[in-house]
């Protein structure tokens, strides 16, 4: 396919859709498929069939639709009504009241359980109303499974664009003028890294995808791999065009079979329309994307750790510089950026840079994907701009505190971040202002803990999770963590003294300036965090102290 | 190789680029704390001891890993580094089961010799007294996982000078060990050569020969700089 | 165990499937070392573990360390290097074994022994485990017992077969 094909075909299936009258999409992200919607599509489609409807109504599978605690979901369009829960059973009644009878059904409707009126359009609910979906755009409407549907979507146009009229310098100019920061959770500047890799001359160079996310409670890496897998690997073909790279990694943790699955489908798909492989659309730029699965380490969502693994090898750190950009995989320049930072390139070249950077804080410009979950309302996936207040998130997005408890902290950054407080419910969600709270963006898990939660089990949780981690290469980490952990310990079980929190406070810092890699060094941010904002919590557990 | 002008600890240094940290501080008789460091061998940066402090970057970088730049300003001793360097060997003796006095290294131990320089008078972490084997079914050599402190030099000797593989790491966090082919005894590995290279390299009484008792060890890390000097002479 | 007492890698080739799977992963990869977690996940799938004999067979065919194997091995905790129970049961879930019913015979196997896949019986007797496809495609639906395929089973025939092995 040359890129003149790419405009016949992507025009060709917006025909294909303009088709039908009605629409309904089922969300089979992994969350929905697990509370049974592969079951709801088998039944739609069948019921479709049956009422013989099938040329008036399109039945599409999508991605994550992003309330996953509600799921199934179905989504009607174009009046965009979406249905909770929906199990066979309603499938009838949903195919004759919306379709046949042209009337919403209000005892389904998304958040009927929770609002006294739901709305019937979804985008009227505060959840979808706040969100401004940039990364997760297309993700719930398109069948990620069919190569058509991205392109009808305006799939790979970006990429044509790229080939065809941009050289890899103004590539690079556009993505350093959006202010993209890297979504993994350190925020380096996208542009910036790009240069960096496209200035070191070599024969080879590679592109990875970071898609180890290894957070718990974090999964909008995954929800973009499953619902628009399309759009990461066109992103990472136009990071390979602009850094000069002909090869690239997709690493996927094996925890998700799904993503890997919808990842290798879209690969194949791409390579046999010309979109991948060699002379792409019929320009001189080839491009191949291989998947490598992770194998259950944490520690692997480190850059230098990561290329070790991809290279069959034991996913321990190096000490940095030299950095990747320099010497990465098999020793050569290699960029490597999240799956989100990948899903974000194809909007910026369709839009421009400036409109990128105009949203969001003048420091962190964009969109930021966050998981809610824990005590509140309506966890799943949100997409809203940077600076958004925590406040905003909480009790607007996610629909406030389950069963009217009370709000305690949110905890950010999975075990590299922090708690944060009440008292900073307003704190503007961007990396400078969470870094000031001793917390970190990370790659967007957001929890949300109730006044029932412990903050010293909190970090004692998280510090046990980095202990099992750490990949026992570096002193500090490998026995600092452990050491930390059995002081945590002692302390949550009453045993402790404040002698004990004096080593702990004085081990938090030592860890976090000599560790090898960003594991340890991020390892003491839970337990700071918390003894920042709840030391009473500690000190209420050490009381007894005869000292 | 170009000559370069950097600051120690405040002294101005004409210096060939090129080189790293620790090179350049041991040329210039500055002492710099090690326990991974092998010369001959690549360095890891894994112990954490060499950590010094740079103008202008914000982390600690590692002296082993990181090389020279013009106008570098580099602090090797300060109060800081000092407190890290005395905390790194607290929690080394606190992991393992270090008992000096009925070890075959007693007196010739570069961990216990880290102990007197750093001035450790006591061990502020709870020990963790992990349940360690003692591997001694090689006939000339034993392997005390007790004494290992995971540095790694026996590793790196093994692949790297003796070109054997035997040895490896196994687990991860505070599980890893030191193995042999598939974890199997040290006596029926396949690929050992019974050089007897690690037994030089290992900076504690973790790896001896059996020939010996206590506080008679020799070892002789140096002679694996000499071998790869030669060998890179061709000799 | 079982798997110890097939010791030669000929007669494994001879009896198990699986380890064609794992020939041809190997050799789709170049017998790269790079590939070595790939390879691992292929057996991994294909065994519900890693046997010793398996590993020995990859390190042989990739010309590496037996440490740098099993370094990388002990590293990950997706790879597990023990089956879960002294007599374990791997239901084939690939697509050829699901078509013909591999569901249900794990129902049946639910419904007698009280197992779910990932499970191990009480007494350690008897360990449930699935596998993405062991190559007996032929034979669908096809269990592997300790280390034989079973192929073509019914509900009744997988019953007494695991009903012979823990007896």
């Amino acid at each position: 396919m040359n890129r003149n094909d790419l405009k016949v075909i992507s025009e060709k299936a917006k025909e294909k859709h303009k088709k039908y009258k009605h629409k309904i999409c089922v969300c089979c992200g992994a969350g929905c498929i697990s509370s049974g919607s592969e079951g709801v599509l088998l039944k739609l489609q069948k019921e479709i069939v049956e009422r013989g409807l099938q040329n008036e109504v399109e039945v599409i599978p999508t991605g994550c639709m992003g309330p996953c605690n509600q799921g199934p979901l179905v989504k009607y369009l174009p009046e965009n009504t979406i249905y909770q829960k929906v199990d066979c059973e309603n499938i009838s009644q949903i195919v004759q009241s919306q379709i046949v009878e042209k009337k919403p059904i209000e005892d389904l409707l998304l958040f009927s359980d929770f609002h006294p009126k739901p709305f019937i359009n979804a985008h009227d609910d505060p959840f979808f109303k706040k969100q401004l979906k940039i990364a997760l755009k297309d993700c719930g409407d398109i069948n990620p499974e069919e190569v058509e549907d991205y392109l009808a979507y305006d799939g790979y146009l970006a990429l044509g664009k790229v080939l065809f009229q941009m050289s890899p310098e103004d590539v690079i100019a556009e993505i350093k003028h959006s202010r993209l920061r890297g979504r993994g959770g350190a925020g380096f500047p996208t542009g910036l890294k790009w240069e960096t890799v496209y200035k070191y001359v070599s024969e080879e160079k590679y592109v990875i995808c970071n898609g180890d996310e290894g957070d718990p409670g974090a999964f909008m890496d995954r929800s973009v791999l499953e619902g628009n897998p399309h759009r990461v690997i066109e992103g990472m073909a136009i990071a390979g065009y602009a850094v000069g790279a002909n090869k690239g990694f997709a690493y996927i943790r094996g925890e998700y079979p799904l993503a890997i699955k919808r990842f290798e489908q879209a690969i194949k798909q791409a390579k046999k329309n010309g979109l991948l492989g060699n002379k792409i659309l019929g320009s001189e730029f080839s491009f191949d994307i291989e998947v490598r699965i992770g194998a259950g380490a944490f520690v692997c969502g480190e850059e230098t750790a990561l290329i070790a693994s991809i290279e069959g090898k034991r996913g321990t750190p190096k000490p940095r510089p030299p950095f990747p950009a320099e010497s990465g995989l098999r020793g050569k320049p290699t960029l490597i950026n999240n799956v989100e930072t990948f899903a974000s390139i194809v909007p910026i070249l369709n839009n421009g840079g400036e409109w990128y950077s105009e949203i969001g804080t003048p420091k962190s410009a964009g969109t930021k994907v966050f998981a809610l979950a824990g005590k509140i309302n309506y966890s799943g996936l949100i997409e809203v701009p940077m600076g958004t207040s925590l406040r905003e998130i909480v009790f607007e997005l996610g629909g406030g505190i389950q069963g009217g408890g009370e709000f305690k902290a949110a905890q950010t950054g999975g075990p590299s971040g922090g708690c944060i407080p009440a008292k900073h419910l307003d704190v503007k969600m961007d990396y400078e202002s969470l870094m000031s709270l001793g917390s970190i963006m990370g790659s967007g898990g957001l929890i949300v803990m109730d006044e029932k939660s412990d903050m010293v089990d909190v970090a004692r949780y998280f510090m046990e999770f980095c202990m099992d981690e750490s990949c026992g290469k570096c002193v500090p980490c490998r026995v600092g963590t452990k050491m930390m952990h059995d002081l945590l310990q002692k302390i949550y079980d009453g045993k402790g003294t404040s002698i004990d929190l004096e080593r702990l406070e004085e081990l938090a810092i030592y860890v976090k300036e000599t560790s090898l890699c960003g594991l340890g060094a991020s390892a003491p941010n839970p337990l700071q965090s918390t003894l920042r904002h709840f030391r009473e919590e500690y000190e209420s557990k050490i009381e007894q102290d005869i000292d | 190789m170009q000559n370069i002008t950097i600051y120690i600890d405040d002294k101005k240094l004409e210096v060939e680029s090129g080189k790293t940290i620790l090179e350049v501080c041991r040329n210039n008789n500055i002492e710099i704390l090690t326990m991974c460091h092998l010369e001959g061998v690549l360095d890891v940066g894994a112990c954490r001891l060499c950590l010094v402090e740079i103008e202008g970057v914000n982390k600690l970088l590692s002296a082993c890993t990181t090389k020279v730049a013009a106008n570098m300003v580099i602090r090797t001793s300060t109060e800081r580094i000092k407190r890290y360097q005395r905390i790194t060997t607290e929690l080394l003796f606190a992991e393992r089961n270090h008992m000096c006095s009925v070890c075959v290294a007693n007196g010739k131990c570069e961990l216990q010799n880290l102990g007197y320089k750093v001035e450790m008078d006591s061990i502020r972490y709870p020990r963790l007294f992990p349940q360690c084997e003692v591997d001694t079914s090689h006939s000339w050599y034993v392997l005390d996982h007790n004494r290992c402190i995971m540095c790694t030099r026996c590793v790196r000797v093994c692949s790297e000078v003796e070109g054997a593989f035997n040895w490896s790491v196994k687990n991860r966090g505070y599980q890893v060990r030191i193995i042999s082919d598939f974890n199997t005894p040290w006596g029926e590995s396949t690929t050992c050569t019974s050089c007897g290279k690690c037994l030089h390299a290992c900076p504690t009484g973790a790896l001896w020969p059996k020939a010996i008792v206590q506080g008679q060890l020799d070892k002789k890390p140096e002679i694996i700089e000499e071998l790869m000097a030669k060998r890179k002479m061709g000799l | 165990m079982s798997t110890e007492i097939v010791s030669s890698e000929k007669e494994i080739q001879n009896t198990d499937p699986r380890i064609k799977l794992i020939a041809a992963k190997m050799k789709k990869e170049n017998y790269k070392a790079d590939a070595l977690i790939e390879i691992l996940h292929t057996a991994q799938n294909a065994y519900g573990y890693l046997p010793m004999n398996i590993l020995k067979f990859i390190t042989k065919e990739l010309k590496l360390p037996p440490s740098r194997v099993y370094s990388t091995v002990s590293f990950y905790h997706f790879f597990s290097l023990k089956s879960k129970g002294e007599h374990t049961c791997l239901v084939c879930t690939g697509t050829a074994c699901y078509v013909k019913g591999a569901l249900g015979l794990l129902d049946e196997i639910e419904h007698k022994f009280s197992l779910k896949p990932g499970q191990v019986s009480a007494d350690n007797k008897l360990g449930v485990q699935v596998a993405r496809c062991i190559g007996a495609c032929g034979l669908a639906p096809a269990v592997v017992l300790d280390d034989e395929v079973h192929g073509k089973l019914t509900n009744e025939m997988i019953t007494d077969s695991i009903n012979a092995k823990i007896k």
